[in-house]
C-alpha cells in the first residue's frame, strides 16, 4: 500500500461524445495523495475540476486507459461511492430536517439507529461552533453557519478520504478567511486526508501540504507544488516571503491557462 | 396576518347587497337579503345539514381514495421509469377532459347512489395528485441526489430520505387543488342524479324556481368547502412542517 | 437546460390505447355497457355529426366568450388589487377562499338570473375563469423583485415603464399558469351551465346520452370535451412557448 499511497490517480482519461463529437474533459492525470496529507487542486474554470470530483467520488467512471487506486485496490464504477466522504459545493442542506439531523444524515444511511446518530452528531456540535442551534433548521442559519454543518455532515461520514469541492465559494471574504482557519483546526485535530478543490490560489497555499495545478481543457495536471509552510498557520502566514513566492510562481501557471481557456472561447 | 381588511370588505359586500336590494326594490327571486337565506337555512336545518354532511362524506371518501392511488402511481412510476412513460400521457389526456364530463358516465355505471359521487371524486382528484406528485419527486437536483449516493444510500434510500419530502410541497399543492375538484364534482354529480346531498337540494330548487333556496343550499355548500378546505390546511402543515 | 420531450412515447401509447379499445375490448367480451369498442363509439358519433358539429361550436362559443371575458376582468382587476395595497389584503383571502368553493354552484342560481339563453352559460364561464386569472395577476405582480424595481428607478423610468418593461414580464408566467386554469374551468362551467337545460351543446347531448342511457353517445361526448378542451389549452401553450418563454422565480 504505501507504494500506491491513500488514492491514486493513474493515467486517467474521461472523454465524452456528443452528436458526434468528441470533448477530453480530463487526459492523463496522474497523481498520488499520501494518507494524511492535506492537497488542494486549484484550476481554470472548465479544466475538469468537477469531471474530476464525480470520478474521485464513484459517481463517474474514467475511461478504460487508467485506473484509479484506492488503499491499492483498483476501482471499478462506483466501487468509491461510499468510501469518499464528499462535500459538494452548495451545502445542499435538506429543508426538512432540523440542523442536527442534517448532521446524522450520513450516519443514519449507514444503518445506525436514528438515536444513537443524533447523539454521535451533537457531541460535534461545539467542536464545530454550532452549540444550541441543533434543533434549528437551515432557513434560520446564515450561509457561513450551513457550510459548517454539510462540513459536519461529511465529517461524520468518517471515511479516510475527505473530498471538498470549493466548499467557502460562496461565502463573503471576511467568513471564508474564518472558515479556513477553523477547518485547519479541526484538520489537525483529526488528521484525515483532504483533497480540497478550489480556484483561489491564497486559499490553496494557505490550507495545502501539496498545491495540484490543473492545466486548461483538456484538464491535466499542470504542476505539483510542494508548500513547506510551518504549521500551525495564522493569518499572518499570507504575507511572509515564503507563501509570496509560492504564489508568483503558480499565479503564473494559472494566468496562463487561464488565458488558454479564454482565448480558446473567444 | 391581519383580519381587519377582510372583515371590512365582506361587511362591506355583505353592506352592499342590503342596499342593492333596497335602493332598486329588487326583488326576492333575483336577489334575495341575506338574512333572508339564513333564515330559510335555520327553517330546515336538518335538510341542509345532512344533505352536506352526505355530500362532504362522498367528497372526503373519494378525496381520500384518489389521493392515494395518484400517491402511490406517481412513486411508482418514479421506481420504474417505464411505467412512466407508458400511463403519464394516459393521465395527461383523460385530464384534460373536463371532469364533470364523466358525471354521465359514473351514473350510468355506478347507479344514482354515493357510489358514483366517490368515483366522480376520486376521478377529480387522482390525476393532479399524480402529476403534482410526480414533479415533486423529480425535484431534487443531481447533486443532492449524488450526495446521498456517495453515502451509499440504495434506491429506496434516496426516494424516503430526499425525493419523498422534497416532492411533500408539490403534494400539498396537488391535495388543494384536488380536493376543490372532488366537491365540485360530487355536487355537480348530485344535481344531475341522486336520492340525497346538498347538489340534489339545489338542484331541486332551481327545477322548482325557488331562488330563495337555492341561495340557501348554495351558501351551506360554500360554508362546508370552507370547513373541509380548513382541515385540509392543518393536515398541510404537518405534511411540510419545516417551512 | 430543459430537454424537448419526445413525442414517441405519446404517440406510442395513444396507438396502443386505440388499437386496444377498437380490438380488445370486443375480443375480451366486455360489456358494452361498460365500456363500447372503439368501433362502435365512432359509429355512434357518425350518427349524430351534424347535431355533434352544432353542440361542439355552441359549447366552444360559450367558453370563449366567457373565458376572453373573464380573463380581461380578472387582469384588470388583478392589476388594480397589487397596486391597491388595502384592496389586496382585503379581497386577495377572499379570492383565494372562492377558489375552494364550488362556485360552479353558483351556475344554479345564474341560470334563474338569465334563463336557459346562451348568456347564462357565458356568465357562468365568465365568473369560473375570472377568479384563478385575478389571483394569478395579482400573485404574479407580488414577485416582482425589489431590487429590480430600483434598478429601474434608477434609470429614471416612469410607474408606467415599470409597469410594462419590469412588472408584467415578471408576472406573465404565474398569468399564463392562471390563464390555463381559468379556460378549463371555463369550459367546466358552460358545460355545467348547458346541464340545467338548453337545446344545442355538449352538456345538452351528454343529459340526454344519460336519460338515454346510451353509453356509446356519452363516450363520444367525452372524446368532444376531450378535443374541445384540449385546443384552447394547446394555443395557450403555444402562446407561452412563443412569447412567454422564461420562468417565474
Amino acid at each position: 500500500m504505501p507504494a500506491e499511497g491513500l488514492l491514486a490517480l493513474r493515467n486517467v482519461w474521461k472523454r465524452f461524445h456528443s452528436g458526434g463529437t468528441e470533448t477530453v474533459a480530463l487526459h492523463d492525470v496522474d497523481f498520488v495523495i499520501e494518507p494524511g496529507q492535506f492537497v488542494t487542486l486549484i484550476g481554470p474554470s472548465g479544466c475538469g475540476k468537477s469531471t474530476l470530483f464525480n470520478i474521485i467520488a464513484g459517481l463517474e467512471e474514467p475511461d478504460g486507459d487508467g485506473s484509479v487506486l484506492f488503499q491499492g485496490q483498483p476501482q471499478r464504477h462506483r466501487d468509491l461511492l461510499g468510501k469518499v466522504s464528499f462535500m459538494p459545493q452548495k451545502d445542499l442542506l435538506f429543508p426538512w430536517r432540523t440542523v442536527l439531523d442534517n448532521a446524522a444524515l450520513a450516519l443514519e444511511i449507514e444503518g445506525m439507529p436514528r438515536k444513537a446518530a443524533r447523539q454521535k452528531a451533537a457531541a460535534l456540535f461545539p467542536e464545530f461552533g454550532l452549540q444550541g442551534f441543533e434543533k434549528h433548521y437551515p432557513r434560520q442559519l446564515s450561509g457561513g453557519m450551513r457550510q459548517r454543518v454539510a462540513l459536519m455532515r461529511t465529517f461524520l461520514f468518517e471515511r479516510e478520504l475527505l473530498l471538498l469541492d470549493e466548499p467557502f465559494g460562496a461565502l463573503d471574504a471576511l467568513t471564508r478567511s474564518m472558515m479556513q482557519r477553523w477547518l485547519l483546526e479541526i484538520w489537525a485535530r483529526h488528521r484525515r486526508t483532504v483533497l480540497f478543490i478550489t480556484h483561489d490560489i491564497d486559499e490553496a497555499i494557505f490550507l495545502g501540504d501539496r498545491v495540484i495545478v490543473m492545466s486548461a481543457r483538456p484538464g491535466t495536471v499542470r504542476c505539483d507544488e510542494r508548500v513547506d509552510l510551518p504549521r500551525p498557520r495564522s493569518g499572518e502566514v499570507m504575507l511572509t516571503p515564503q507563501f509570496l513566492d509560492v504564489k508568483r510562481r503558480l499565479l503564473a501557471i494559472v494566468e496562463e491557462e487561464s488565458r488558454k481557456t479564454f482565448s480558446a472561447s473567444a | 396576518m391581519n383580519l381587519l381588511p377582510v372583515t371590512v370588505a365582506l361587511a362591506g359586500l355583505l353592506a352592499l347587497w342590503e342596499l342593492a336590494i333596497a335602493l332598486f326594490r329588487v326583488p326576492g327571486f333575483v336577489l334575495p337579503r341575506p338574512l333572508d337565506i339564513a333564515t330559510a337555512v335555520m327553517e330546515n336545518p336538518g335538510l341542509y345539514a345532512s344533505g352536506m354532511l352526505l355530500t362532504a362524506l362522498e367528497a372526503i371518501g373519494g378525496f381520500a381514495a384518489g389521493a392515494a392511488l395518484g400517491f402511490g402511481l406517481a412513486v411508482l412510476m418514479v421506481l420504474f421509469r417505464p411505467l412512466e412513460r407508458a400511463l403519464v400521457p394516459i393521465a395527461i389526456a383523460i385530464s384534460s377532459v373536463p371532469s364533470i364530463a364523466f358525471i354521465p358516465l359514473a351514473l350510468v355505471w355506478f347507479g344514482l347512489g354515493p357510489v358514483s359521487k366517490v368515483a366522480m371524486a376520486a376521478l377529480a382528484v387522482v390525476f393532479v395528485v399524480l402529476l403534482n406528485t410526480l414533479n415533486g419527486l423529480k425535484r431534487p437536483d443531481r447533486e443532492a441526489i449524488n450526495l446521498l449516493r456517495s453515502f451509499g444510500a440504495g434506491r429506496l434510500g434516496i426516494l424516503w430520505r430526499l425525493q419523498l419530502p422534497a416532492a411533500m410541497p408539490a403534494v400539498v399543492t396537488g391535495l388543494r387543488v384536488g380536493l376543490a375538484r372532488s366537491t365540485i364534482a360530487v355536487i355537480v354529480a348530485e344535481m344531475l342524479g341522486a336520492y340525497a346531498g346538498i347538489g340534489q337540494i339545489i338542484y331541486q330548487a332551481t327545477v322548482q324556481v325557488d331562488a330563495l333556496h337555492v341561495w340557501a343550499g348554495v351558501a351551506v355548500a360554500t360554508a362546508g368547502s370552507l370547513l373541509l378546505n380548513a382541515v385540509l390546511v392543518a393536515v398541510d402543515r404537518r405534511l411540510v412542517w419545516w417551512s | 437546460m430543459e430537454e424537448r420531450p419526445s413525442l414517441i412515447a405519446p404517440v406510442a401509447t395513444a396507438i396502443v390505447v386505440v388499437a386496444a379499445w377498437w380490438f380488445l375490448v370486443p375480443l375480451l367480451g366486455i360489456n358494452p355497457r361498460y365500456l363500447p369498442s372503439l368501433s362502435t363509439v365512432v359509429a355512434d358519433g357518425l350518427s349524430i355529426r351534424s347535431d355533434l358539429v352544432a353542440g361542439f361550436w355552441r359549447t366552444f362559443v360559450e367558453t370563449a366568450l366567457g373565458f376572453l371575458v373573464g380573463s380581461l376582468i380578472g387582469f384588470a382587476v388583478g392589476v388594480v388589487f397589487a397596486y391597491i395595497p388595502i384592496l389586496e389584503r382585503a379581497f386577495l383571502p377572499i379570492l383565494v377562499a372562492a377558489q375552494t368553493i364550488p362556485v360552479i354552484a353558483f351556475g344554479a342560481i345564474v341560470v334563474i338570473w338569465f334563463g336557459n339563453t346562451i348568456l347564462a352559460k357565458v356568465v357562468i364561464a365568465f365568473y369560473l375563469s375570472f377568479f384563478p386569472v385575478t389571483v394569478a395577476t395579482i400573485r404574479g405582480l407580488e414577485t416582482v423583485d425589489r431590487d429590480r424595481e430600483n434598478l429601474m428607478r434608477s434609470f429614471g423610468a416612469s410607474g408606467r415603464q415599470i409597469f410594462l418593461k419590469l412588472a408584467l414580464p415578471t408576472a406573465l408566467p404565474l398569468i399564463m399558469v392562471g390563464l390555463k386554469i381559468g379556460v378549463s374551468f371555463s369550459l367546466a362551467g358552460a358545460i355545467v351551465g348547458e346541464f340545467f337545460g338548453d337545446t344545442v351543446g355538449l352538456g345538452v347531448l351528454l343529459i340526454q346520452a344519460l336519460y338515454f342511457e346510451q353509453v356509446p353517445r356519452i363516450w363520444v361526448l367525452i372524446v368532444a370535451c376531450a378535443i374541445l378542451g384540449t385546443i384552447p389549452y394547446a394555443l395557450l401553450v403555444l402562446v407561452e412557448r412563443r412569447w412567454v418563454w422564461w420562468r417565474a422565480e
